[in-house]
């Protein structure tokens, strides 16, 4: 029989504890929200695997990951997050409460925000499994080049990541053999990384080229690189084999409940809100264009911002407009002439009908009037029951809206 | 399904690791075991050791510099 789960409630519960998640969670509590953020493993994200962050802003001498995290993660308890250390195993996201299940807890929340980042890809060669992380196999250089020292080293893949760590690496291990799967001289990486690791005495590149298998003892001993124009295997002695082939998005949970891209990337709006309304998503876990901690910072913060918004509108959605007794919701956009105009016919009404008369622009946001189901402005709806009774479009003379009362 | 709290306090890796490993030993599927560490090392090994085996893990910090780790086993 499984353990029975402790039921905690909360305004906001953020899945992901990385720069993005973190973000969001500053945001959220210094808008007095009550958040959780559930981490699976140690707060920081992605950012703790590199060593050097020299184009965040505010750290012209640069600063670790580790350390611009603990930074962030202090900011946040500042304003008071609650944090979580563990896997989340279930999401319930519809309806007004949404829920999450860890291995003790229901947390139930009114917003989730989703900032689950991603996780190496791997080759997929044979062996990899055996060799992965402390058996030869890393997708860190800062956490692994010292014990590299003097020794050989591969790295697979030709990005960013891979041409930087790989020259990272230069400074301890003898030498780095970079494996690429391009014709030589062709990089993915930005050209200043390029020409560097090309001067590089210590890095050599073996162009048009795969991981066929790894091999070794206990731990790696050889990776066997394929050329993939002549299938001829080279096999080459190394220590450990670096990892840099990108990133896989942490959404396994999510699959069938939340709307995503093939490549499984949420799909979010430029307001951070996914398909289900309440539900937020930021970060590397975004279908995005550049994945960086600044870029992370900034979804956060939007996701952070709107869940605040999303928040404040339920509240007056659910006290005043979707109201027992008779209410009257005029929904109208303020840059539009005729619309304003129109405001003292209901501000005239609210004398005339014993109803409840609400005002609602839709200019910033147009969150109330989806929930009411509206796509056309302006228009008077009537709600009785805490249901809508009718949507009178246009701007309808007094007689008309008592007419249908 | 019992509950067996371990305590750690002021003891440094690996001592809670090999502490934690020799508990988990006798206890049933189920049975829950709170490691209580209060070394930073502990709170990265532990849990890793724990994930490792299969087994549910939450990691919660009490104090400042304090931590329990929970640690479920499933099988």
């Amino acid at each position: 029989m499984p353990r029975e789960k402790k039921v905690e409630q909360y305004d906001v519960v953020i899945i992901g504890g990385g720069a993005a998640g973190l973000t969001a969670g500053i945001y959220c509590g210094r808008a007095r929200l009550n958040t959780l953020l559930i981490e699976k493993a140690l707060v920081g994200g992605l950012a703790t695997y590199t060593n050097e962050i020299e184009n965040y802003p505010g750290f012209p001498e640069g600063t670790t990951g580790l350390g611009l995290m603990k930074l962030f993660q202090e900011q946040a308890k500042k304003f008071d997050v609650k944090f979580k250390g563990t896997d989340v195993q279930k999401v319930h996201l519809d309806g007004e409460i949404k829920k999450v299940e860890t291995f003790r807890n229901i947390f139930e929340a009114k917003v989730v925000i989703i900032a689950a980042g991603g996780r190496p890809r791997t080759t997929g060669a044979e062996n990899e499994d055996i060799f992965l992380y402390d058996k030869g196999i890393s997708f860190c250089a800062t956490c692994d080049a010292a014990a590299n020292t003097d020794k050989v080293v591969v790295v697979i893949g030709s990005g960013d990541a891979a041409i930087e760590e790989g020259t990272f690496l230069t400074k301890f291990a003898s030498k780095v053999i970079v494996s690429v799967l391009h014709d030589e001289g062709i990089m993915d990486c930005n050209e200043i990384a390029k020409e560097a690791a090309l001067r590089n005495p210590k890095m050599e590149f073996v162009w048009n080229s795969v991981v066929e298998r790894f091999e070794g003892e206990d731990h790696l001993e050889r990776v066997v690189l394929k050329n993939i124009k002549t299938d001829e295997l080279i096999p080459i002695e190394a220590d450990t084999c670096f990892e840099f082939i990108g990133y896989l998005p942490n959404t396994d949970i999510f699959k069938g409940i939340v709307d995503m891209t093939d490549r499984g990337y949420i799909n979010v709006t430029r307001n951070m809100e996914t398909n289900i309304q309440g539900v937020f998503a930021c970060g590397d876990v975004t279908e995005k264009y550049l994945k960086q901690v600044a870029t992370a910072v900034g979804d956060g913060a939007i996701a952070g911002f709107a869940t605040e918004k999303y928040i404040a509108e339920s509240e007056i959605f659910e006290e005043q407009i979707l109201t027992e007794e008779l209410s009257l919701s005029y929904i109208y956009n303020a840059i539009d002439g005729d619309s304003r105009a129109y405001l003292t016919t209901m501000e005239k009404l609210e004398d005339e009908v014993e109803a409840k008369i609400n005002i609602v622009d839709v200019y910033k946001s147009t969150g109330i009037a989806d929930r009411l189901g509206v796509k056309e402005y302006p228009c008077v709806v009537v709600v009785k029951d805490k249901k809508v009774v009718e949507v009178i479009k246009g701007l309808p003379s007094k007689e008309d809206i008592q007419s249908k009362l | 399904m019992k509950e067996v709290v371990l305590d750690c306090f002021g003891e440094a890796c690996p001592v809670p690791l090999v502490k934690a490993e020799k508990a988990m030993v006798d206890l049933e599927v189920g049975d829950l075991l709170i490691v209580q560490i209060d070394h930073s090392c502990a709170m990265k090994n532990v849990p890793e050791w724990a994930r490792g085996q299969g087994y549910n893990v939450e990691i919660e910090e009490i104090e400042d510099g304090e931590w329990e780790v929970f640690i479920e086993k499933t099988k």
